[in-house]
């Protein structure tokens, strides 16, 4: 930044705080969410390995609400229909899953490696006008002291 | 005199507020419009990477429907490229507004002005 810190009067200084607390703080949502998105894509992928040739025509149970289940069997332990988004959704087999899934998640780590580094910039800057701030702060309340000294002098 | 220049900086200043908030509505219908791209892009490279073994399949309401891959990939070439052109409208739209609100802006510091001038006038003659 060009701009000198030290040049800035304090409720300039206070704005740029918030206005970086606000950055900061979309920031990290932002990650939380991505963080969220990608334990789904992981936990997905782990499911799919129930999907093996050794379970296929075993009974389970099948969810019809969240509080009712029907029995049922394994009957396909090959093929799944995964949402691709926007409302389609592709049948696919299990490898070809686990792939989509592996490049999901590949994705969005991309994506979190791309915030971090934003998000530590913020945090610097932040840091250093907070004490930039303190300094002036500082700086005001020595100078009152000691004018309340001299008048009192 | 200052009341009227006052009445009017009053009426100037809540056409400019109102032209704020319809930027920012515009600002969060493009932001919106770039989230769906963003999603059509995602799903347009997973169709390319289909082939005619898979099936595709559309959720229109609670219901799954079998489609044609190439159908499914020209409705998201088609979807594309409407949010594109939205985009571009929103885009020249916005600048648009930029442009008047600078316009508006410019207005309103000389109103202030000329309102500071006739109000110190108004001091001056009492």
């Amino acid at each position: 930044m060009a701009v000198n810190l030290t040049e800035l009067s304090l409720p300039q200084l206070e704005g740029l705080k918030s206005q970086l607390e606000q950055e900061t703080e979309f920031l990290t949502s932002s990650i939380g969410q991505l963080k969220v998105v990608q334990t789904k894509y992981v936990e997905a992928k782990e499911s799919l390995s129930v999907l093996n040739k050794s379970n296929e025509g075993k009974e389970l149970l099948v969810p019809l609400t969240s509080s009712m289940y029907v029995p049922g069997t394994l009957n396909d332990v090959e093929h799944v229909l995964v949402d691709v988004g926007t409302g389609y959704y592709v049948e696919k087999n299990v490898e070809d899953t686990k792939e989509f899934f592996r490049r999901k998640i590949d994705f969005l780590t991309k994506q979190i490696e791309k915030i971090q580094p934003a998000l530590q910039e913020k945090h610097t800057m932040k840091q250093a006008v907070i004490e930039v701030m303190n300094m002036k702060l500082q700086q005001l309340h020595s100078q009152q002291t000691s004018q309340s000294s001299m008048t009192k002098a | 005199m200052a009341e009227a220049i006052q009445k009017k900086l009053q009426s100037e200043l809540e056409k400019y507020q109102q032209m704020q908030k319809d930027v920012s509505k515009s600002m969060s219908a493009r932001q919106k419009l770039e989230a769906q791209l963003t999603e059509n892009n995602i799903v347009k490279e997973e169709l390319d990477m289909l082939n005619s073994q898979n099936t595709v399949y559309k959720l229109i309401g609670p219901v799954l429907v079998k489609q044609d891959l190439d159908e499914a990939k020209a409705t998201v070439a088609k979807r594309l490229e409407y949010i594109n052109g939205e985009i571009q409208r929103y885009e020249t739209l916005l600048k648009d507004m930029e442009r008047k609100s600078e316009q508006h802006r410019e207005v309103l510091a000389s109103l202030q002005q000329e309102y500071q001038r006739a109000q110190g006038r108004a001091v001056g003659k009492v």
